[in-house]
């Protein structure tokens, strides 16, 4: 019996294990289902399931939004496209070559900082700043795919107590971002249902399926999707519902899906776009291969798993795909490998065959494809681009979405992981940024602008009188502020526009009193209350009431510092109870002049010296900080820290602020310092697209499409961009950013002025000398044949 | 493989002219027909003979040695071009071989252009010398027509001695040398694509190893040929 036992519990072991394979097997068969050879795509009548798997009928009322992992899912399997490209960064281990990161911008506080899950150089893990899922949903929601962060596990769904999950849901993986055909498919409804906090509706609302109501952003915590609509509150916190268009079901409440398999262009273009800054949409160059009519996903393939082929060379190597190695440009054009290996025939949808005439073979080993080929032909200086992700772009509607920062430029030509120079993008980081040692932690733009107080508000403040001055105004009259040659108004967006002022003529002779308030009306300013003599008889009956209305309109200013009064000669004015008081300026307030506020018993103008001198300073360009300010947020940030520590006296300063390439930090003195550092370096990203036509690539003219003495190529600087208004600013050239001599680069350049006349000599040596060699041949096979006898 | 074959080529092109040296100056080797006996003596020569070379002249005796060259008191054109000549050839050898072997992303940056540079002007001078030169190295004007018949071509041979390789190396020498001005312009010419530029490429290389080869074996046998 012991030895059937010995026997029959290995073969036991063996059976059960054989059965768990067979299972398992099984399993991925289903989730890896094997095409049938057709190539049509099926008509996707399916009915539409909710989060709880259950059947969405779209009459009903307090209908749930649907959901792709269980709408979709009984087809495709939903935990295999989790581990896709667009959806896996939290947890990849194999991240490829370096894409273009999300760009925390926040021009408030000056930063524009690179972030990624991945681990690319120069990328910061928003898990470093303690950003959780949560927050980078709400950041960058609007140009995300779903999944990933947007859907968190349920371990991650309390992280902190900002986070509402409970409130918004999570964005499943949204499968009609990339594959609905429909002209509904509208990505700006998926921007604003994202920042409506309208999670778990976007993807509904965004396919055009239903109509989605509502913000969940406005609803308490507490607010559960089950609790149904908010009867406290019909107009402001509305809770997200969705109604259906129930037109496109058909009598099962089967949804009629219009699948574009593979996606178009226009799915993801949503995300990918990238234009230059100057270019307008009806010149705009398009890449070769869509003119061709090649799609996006004809070469960026991928099956279920929806590990996306980037189209790089090395791709196969970083990601055991190997297949990707056939979608590079060197495999589609020339069926070869990275080393070079023929693995395919060349010519996939209809590639041509590069010849690559007259081109040195040190161009090959040294250069990627995409140098010759893709992006902007190099001009005097770098394109500035903006990118659908970056810069915000195709959101539509009445705001305005898109931003002209972060400034992108392309293409700066830089040494890949492979040692080859390619084409990329280039954007300089700004952040501020707390140092320990030699480690050094960005801070979130919230932690800045808390500590910072009102230093950075400088703009806030001015737009809020100018706001509140504009009750004030009479008909087609704007208030403005006139200093430091800028005129100022409120925009719609509660900033501050900023317009070269052109002085007296303008002015109406009254730009020498300049920081002065006025108001613009056709093109006209005039002083924001008429000069008067309160002590006159004769004063203008007018001028009073002005007086008036402007007081009662500043009295209206978030944060009013002090009381509204103005000083006019020598009267000031006040409202008190509704009505206008006067009274002799007092002698503490001599000096005192026009509208201003009454603090302490103290004059103060309406703005701050330091608030009209911030953003005189900073009008007219792309900077949003002066270095007076970085120096103040610093000395709060450091005696922030030295509150909270013991405080290391005449120590180095625990923070510093990244901005164009240099790191700006107090000496001991309390003085901004700058200095070059490696967290300040430019962070970059290989392009690959648009690809010009093969007339339009370097090197089609000749080798002096970039070898010149002063080449565009080799031959420009780029200077570091950033939100700070700084003389310090770092600056690389093009040859140190390919890492290539720039000297020899020159002298270089300089030997093809003489290169026609060197190919004339060397030919005209090859046949001189190839005729006496000539002569030689034959008269020695003469000798040897008999035919040249020797002479008598 | 370049590299491997062109040192090999080289220890062979040297092991041989060394041992023709030793031949000439140990004439009663030649009665001897051991192997294991003429490579001892060949060693034991060689052995004496490298630290004698090398330390012959020393550092201090260079300039006199370089003075002592027949070169400097030739007509001024012809020193010039002699003197561009085995300049540019010197530096092309020089730099050309050293990237090859050493240096694995091969010839760039200024040696590079110095090379370039370099190949002009010894194709310019090798011209010259091929046409005011050639004729001192003609072979013999005798008739060298094969016999008739076939078996008398058995027992053909054509009377060769040292100044006959030296020619023979002359002529080698001019066809390399015209070989890598041919595969130095051509792939500056809009013609050869991808594929063409590896085969020019490797023909430059090859035709540089010949080259060399030739000059050396010239140089041994008719520059500092031992004295009779």
């Amino acid at each position: 019996m012991r030895a059937v036992g010995r026997i029959a519990r290995p073969a036991l072991g063996l059976l059960v294990l054989g059965l768990v394979a067979a299972v398992s097997a099984h399993a991925g068969d289903q989730k890896l289902k094997p095409w049938d050879g057709n190539r049509t795509t099926p008509s996707h009548f399916i009915p539409l399931r909710d989060e709880n798997n259950e059947l969405i009928v779209p009459t009903d009322t307090d209908a749930m939004p649907f959901s792709a992992r269980f709408t979709c899912g009984p087809c495709h399997d939903y935990k295999t496209v989790q581990g896709g490209w667009h959806f896996d960064a939290m947890k990849a281990e194999k991240n490829g070559r370096p894409g273009e990161p999300w760009i925390w911008l926040d021009p408030k506080t000056g930063t524009v900082l690179p972030l990624s899950y991945r681990k690319w150089p120069g990328a910061w893990d928003p898990r470093v700043l303690r950003l959780n899922p949560w927050d980078f949903t709400l950041l960058f929601g609007r140009h995300m795919a779903g999944g990933g962060p947007a859907e968190p596990g349920d371990e991650d769904v309390f992280p902190g107590m900002d986070s509402r999950w409970n409130v918004s849901g999570k964005a499943e993986i949204n499968c009609l971002a990339c594959h609905n055909k429909s002209g509904r498919q509208d990505h700006s409804e998926w921007a604003k249902q994202m920042l409506r906090e309208n999670l778990r509706w976007a993807a509904t609302a965004a396919a055009g399926i239903g109509e989605v109501g509502g913000m969940a952003s406005r609803l308490k915590e507490t607010w559960d999707v089950y609790d149904g609509p908010n009867l406290d509150d019909h107009e402001w916190a509305v809770a997200p519902s969705v109604k259906y268009r129930t037109v496109d079901f058909d009598g099962k409440h089967r949804y009629f899906f219009d699948i574009a398999y593979p996606p178009d262009d226009r799915n993801c273009l949503a995300c990918h776009s990238v234009s230059p800054v100057k270019e307008t949409r009806a010149t705009a160059a398009a890449d070769v291969h869509t003119a061709k009519g090649i799609k996006c996903a004809e070469c960026h393939r991928n099956d279920l798993q929806h590990g996306i082929v980037r189209g790089y060379e090395g791709e196969a190597m970083d990601t055991g795909n190997r297949s990707a190695d056939s979608f590079t440009c060197r495999g589609c054009h020339l069926g070869e490998d990275p080393t070079g290996k023929r693995i395919v025939v060349p010519g996939r949808l209809g590639a041509p065959y590069p010849k690559h005439t007259g081109i040195p073979l040190v161009h090959f080993r040294t250069l990627a494809c995409t140098v010759c080929h893709s992006g902007p032909v190099p001009g005097k200086s770098w394109a500035r681009v903006r990118t659908s992700r970056a810069n915000r772009l195709g959101v539509y509607g009445v705001a305005r979405w898109s931003t002209d920062l972060p400034a992108i430029i392309e293409p700066v030509y830089m040494k890949d992981g492979r040692g080859k120079i390619g084409p990329q993008r280039l954007v300089w980081p700004a952040y501020w940024a707390r140092t320990e040692g030699k480690e050094i932690v960005p801070l979130q733009p919230g932690v800045i602008e808390a500590a910072a107080g009102d230093i950075l508000k400088c703009e806030d403040r001015i737009a809020g009188v100018l706001a509140a001055l504009s009750q004030a105004c009479g008909e087609n009259e704007v208030p403005v502020l006139a200093a430091g040659g800028w005129l100022f108004e409120v925009n719609v967006d509660g900033g501050l526009d900023a317009s070269p002022m052109v002085a007296a003529e303008k002015s109406g002779g009254k730009n020498e009193a300049y920081p002065f308030w006025g108001t613009e009306k056709d093109g006209v300013i005039s002083p924001l209350i008429p000069d008067f003599d309160p002590a006159a008889e004769d004063k203008d009956p007018a001028a009073e009431p002005k007086v008036q209305s402007v007081l009662e309109a500043l009295a209206g200013v978030a944060g009013i510092p002090g009381k509204p009064v103005v000083a006019m000669k020598k009267t000031l004015y006040q409202v008190t109870d509704r009505n206008l008081a006067s009274a002799p300026v007092p002698a503490e307030l001599g000096g005192a002049s026009g509208p201003g506020w009454l603090k302490d018993g103290q004059f103060e103008p309406l703005a701050a010296e330091f608030d009209i001198r911030t953003v005189a300073a900073t009008a007219g360009t792309e900077k949003t900080l002066t270095e007076e300010q970085v120096g103040l947020v610093l000395k709060v940030l450091d005696q922030g820290e030295a509150q909270r520590k013991e405080p290391e006296k005449g120590g180095p300063s625990h923070f510093t602020y990244i901005s164009g390439g240099r790191a700006f930090r107090l000496d001991k003195g309390g003085r901004l310092v700058s200095e070059a550092a490696d967290s300040a370096a430019p962070v970059t990203w290989p392009l690959a697209h648009n690809v010009r036509p093969v007339q339009q690539s370097l090197g089609w003219n000749g080798c002096t499409d970039c070898h010149t003495a002063d080449s565009k190529f080799f031959f420009k600087t780029a200077k570091a961009t950033g939100p700070l208004l700084t003389g310090s600013i770092a600056s690389r050239s093009s040859t140190s950013l390919m890492g290539v001599g720039g000297l020899f680069h020159r002298v270089f350049g300089l030997t093809f002025a003489v290169r026609p006349f060197f190919k004339v000599i060397l030919a005209l040596t090859i046949l001189a000398t190839g005729a006496v060699l000539l002569v030689f041949f034959v008269v020695v096979a003469g000798k040897l044949a008999g035919l040249i006898e020797k002479r008598s | 493989m370049f590299a491997v074959i062109t040192i090999l080529a080289l220890l062979t092109v040297g092991l041989g002219l060394a041992f023709r040296r030793f031949r000439i100056q140990h004439p009663s080797a030649e009665g001897n027909i051991l192997y294991a006996a003429i490579i001892r003596d060949f060693s034991r020569w060689l052995g004496l003979r490298i630290p004698a070379v090398l330390s012959k002249p020393t550092p201090a005796g260079w300039p006199a040695w370089v003075k002592g060259f027949r070169l400097w008191r030739l007509p001024l054109f012809e020193k010039w071009l002699l003197i561009g000549f085995y300049g540019s050839f010197l530096y092309l050898a020089a730099s050309g071989f050293f990237f090859a072997i050493f240096i694995r992303r091969g010839l760039y940056g200024f040696p590079l252009v110095l090379h370039v540079m370099a190949g002009a002007l010894f194709a310019v001078c090798l011209t010259l010398i091929a046409f005011l030169r050639a004729r001192r190295f003609t072979f013999n004007s005798g008739p060298l027509a094969l016999p008739g018949d076939l078996d008398a071509v058995r027992k053909f041979r054509i009377p060769w001695g040292a100044r006959d390789w030296a020619k023979g190396f002359f002529w080698l020498f001019l066809l390399a040398g015209f070989s890598l001005a041919a595969s130095a312009l051509l792939p500056m010419l809009p013609w050869f694509p991808y594929r063409g530029q590896i085969i020019l490429f490797g023909w430059h290389r090859w035709s540089a190893l010949v080259s060399l080869l030739a000059a050396i074996a010239f140089a041994d046998l008719e520059l500092f040929r031992p004295k009779d």
